[in-house]
């Protein structure tokens, strides 16, 4: 009896410390199946969409870092800004922009820990907070900057000084929040591949949540000094469950701008 | 087939931005993917530090001179989701690290794959931030 309960007690040890040996071994390199252009996008975890004491979505939680998909939301076939899917653009902005690609984009002040302002995409992960009255949006990556929708059905204030992450007022179409921003400077650029903008850069940004682990957000850019038409861009993030946002200080250890200096 | 994984990274990052990834900033204008370099060496420090994570080789070169090699990888948190941690790497272990060069030709590179005497891959899947936005 002794012996049988001393040898399936030592087969459940291995067992457990294999299978835990399993699970904390990190991830090989690979393309991850969920990055494959013209595939579905990788799905966050299933349930319901979570709701505010007023019913509506409640987008709070720690998102992963968004993907570009099609209209019809599949990974688009390719990254941010790439040239089949930017509207044509007027002539001295289609010159800065292949100014910039000249220099494989050396200038990215991304690159110097200044802010990536919307719509360019955040880096790493983005934490929401839904009240009734604001959403929040806290960025793991970049500047460690935020933004607020204010959800009040306040009007953007005259007179805004323009700002890197501009002045964003909020109201819901079913379950819907639709984001309007303005009031932004036009020294950020819209992605990685230098696109630029004006100060009449105006955003729309949709956002649901369609069940508990996804988020999709659509982007509306009207900016008539930069595009001759809105550049429309579909966005899905995933849910994140397996870690808290870490702090990110960018100027911590940034040693990239010695080298891009140099180098051009 | 680690040369083969090289290239097909180095192709990736000639793409640039077919897959996107969480990242921040233009790979190209810093590293040179036709530049590889394969070093083998000691590990002088590690630093668990943002934006890019960074760890150092002590290698002998050709000439025989021992060169301090400086190794960037991707960002804390892209390290931590694929479960790499802080004393993933440390100072004194022996590392073959296939790495694309700067730019600007200092003993500095992008690490693709990180490889330990015993085959053990470390910082798989969030080195070389190529191919990124």
């Amino acid at each position: 009896m002794k012996k049988w309960f001393f040898l399936s007690a030592a087969m459940a040890a291995t067992v457990l410390s294999l299978s835990m040996v399993a699970i904390a071994a990190p991830q090989e390199d690979a393309t991850p199946p969920e990055r494959v252009p013209g595939k579905p996008p990788q799905r966050g975890p299933a349930g319901p969409t979570p709701r505010l004491s007023d019913g509506k979505p409640d987008f709070s939680g720690v998102w992963n870092g968004q993907q570009i998909v099609t209209e019809k939301g599949l990974v688009a076939a390719a990254g941010p800004g790439s040239a089949a899917e930017v509207p044509p653009m007027l002539p001295w902005a289609a010159k800065v922009t292949a100014d910039r690609a000249a220099t494989s984009y050396a200038d990215d002040f991304e690159a110097r820990c200044l802010p990536g302002t919307p719509p360019r995409i955040p880096p790493y992960h983005m934490s929401l907070f839904s009240t009734p009255k604001l959403v929040l949006v806290l960025f793991e990556g970049n500047t460690h900057m935020y933004r607020q929708f204010f959800v009040d059905g306040s009007d953007h204030p005259k007179n805004l000084k323009p700002t890197f992450y501009g002045d964003s007022r909020a109201h819901w179409e079913g379950d819907t929040l639709v984001v309007d921003t303005t009031g932004f400077n036009d020294i950020s650029w819209v992605d990685g591949r230098g696109h630029p903008h004006t100060k009449q850069m105006h955003l729309t940004e949709k956002f649901r949540r369609p069940d508990y682990g996804n988020l999709a957000i659509d982007v509306v850019i009207d900016d008539p000094g930069t595009f001759t038409k809105p550049w429309i861009m579909h966005r899905v993030a995933t849910l994140e469950t397996g870690m808290e946002m870490t702090e990110y200080v960018c100027n911590e250890n940034n040693q990239d701008p010695g080298h891009l200096d140099k180098a051009h | 087939m680690r040369i083969y994984a090289g290239v097909l990274i180095a192709g990736l990052c000639l793409l640039g931005g077919a897959i996107p990834v969480m990242a921040h900033h233009s790979f190209a204008a810093e590293y040179d993917a036709n530049k590889p370099v394969t070093i083998t060496g000691t590990v002088t420090k590690v630093e668990w530090m943002n934006p890019h994570a960074r760890f150092y080789v002590d290698a002998k070169g050709a000439d025989g001179q021992v060169n301090n090699w400086n190794f960037e990888l991707g960002a804390i948190p892209s390290l931590l989701k694929r479960g790499w941690r802080k004393d993933s790497l440390k100072e004194g272990d022996q590392v073959t690290v296939e790495g694309l060069r700067a730019k600007d030709n200092s003993y500095t590179a992008s690490a693709v794959k990180v490889s330990l005497p015993d085959g053990r891959k470390v910082f798989a899947g969030s080195a070389a931030p190529g191919a990124e936005q």
